[in-house]
């Protein structure tokens, strides 16, 4: 029986967005947003400029301790609007410090929380804006 | 301009005063209510710049225990950082 | 480039990302591209707490553009070799220009 010629390896290691990227190819990632959105999926594509494409995704809502699950299927990601990839453990990913909770209640604490934040900055922006300095481009988490 | 071509004398363009704070203590402001002071070993076109014994200052509103509107700064110290140019606003010497 | 370059001489070494949403992440740096963006190897973010969407990742890959500092290991760094480095693109840059 033949043995399979194995193709050369690759150096070590190679510069670029694409050999960055190929490594978390079909793994189970969360991808977070500039908007904040915490995605989960499988990543299948992608291009030199970040843009993805996920499988079976879900979009987890996070509030405090609680959090919860949108089914949302197959997403094409714009590269600008991606912060971070994170590879999931799959051995570690049930043990959440946090408890599973419906939609609807993820959002009723969520409205609370981002309204007393919203006003916090408003306030901090004003008085900042004073003293000559500028908000960060919005980022969100 | 000839002297150019070492890089070392003449000012032509504004990154060309950096250049001449190279090695010194430079005060850096940033967007995000932040301040950095620190000697300058780098930077870049896009004003990436790296700083060795930094130390950054932070403008905070209130508390979130008593909601004064009084403006605090917390100082954070750092022995080598990179900081990303497009959160730069100015760079200065410092006297 | 010359951060570009700057960072390859970085690999494998302990760093804390400093994102501009405040998140920090420190872990060891296993790559980067001409974007900046950079790759980290078993992460640990340092308000978990606060984050607790990254308690079950390893690993992540940062996008450049969002990034805020990166803290280096002061001993890392030949701050004399990285001056020259500075100078010689500078001027190479103004060459460029002309």
């Amino acid at each position: 029986m033949d043995v399979p010629v194995l193709p050369e390896q690759l150096p070590p290691q190679v510069f670029t967005t694409g050999a960055q990227l190929l490594d978390l190819t079909d793994k189970k990632l969360v991808i977070v947003l500039r908007d904040g959105r915490k995605l989960i999926g499988t990543l299948r594509s992608y291009d030199q400029y970040a843009n993805l494409v996920l499988q079976d995704t879900v979009e987890r809502l996070y509030s405090q301790d609680l959090y919860a699950d949108v089914p949302r299927g197959c997403y094409i990601v714009r590269g600008e609007n991606v912060l971070l990839l994170g590879e999931i453990d799959l051995d570690k990913e049930d043990d959440l410090p946090l408890k599973q909770a419906t939609v609807d209640e993820i959002y009723d604490a969520q409205r609370l929380e981002s309204a007393n934040k919203k006003q916090k900055e408003k306030k901090k922006a004003r008085k900042l804006h004073g003293l000559g300095f500028e908000a960060e481009n919005e980022l969100v988490l | 301009m000839a002297d150019t071509e070492n890089g070392t004398s003449t000012v032509a363009e504004p990154l060309d005063l950096v250049r001449l704070s190279l090695d010194e203590v430079v005060f850096v402001k940033l967007r995000g209510d932040r301040e950095l002071r620190g000697r300058l070993h780098a930077y870049d076109s896009h004003c990436n710049l790296v700083l060795g014994e930094v130390e950054e200052t932070i403008y905070v509103v209130g508390d979130d225990e008593d909601d004064d509107d009084t403006i605090r700064t917390v100082k954070k110290n750092s022995e080598m950082l990179f900081v990303r140019g497009d959160s730069v606003v100015i760079i200065a010497t410092t006297t | 480039m010359l951060f570009f370059s700057f960072f390859k001489t970085l690999v494998d070494h302990e760093v804390t990302i400093e994102l501009k949403n405040d998140l920090s992440i420190r872990g060891t740096l296993k790559s980067v591209d001409q974007f900046l963006n950079i790759k980290l190897d078993d992460i640990q973010v340092v308000d978990e707490v606060k984050y607790p969407h990254l308690s079950a990742v390893k690993n992540v890959f940062i996008r450049g553009s969002v990034v805020r500092y990166v803290h280096l290991p002061a001993n890392a760094v030949d701050t004399a070799l990285l001056e020259d480095a500075t100078r010689r693109e500078a001027a190479a840059q103004a060459n460029k220009a002309k």
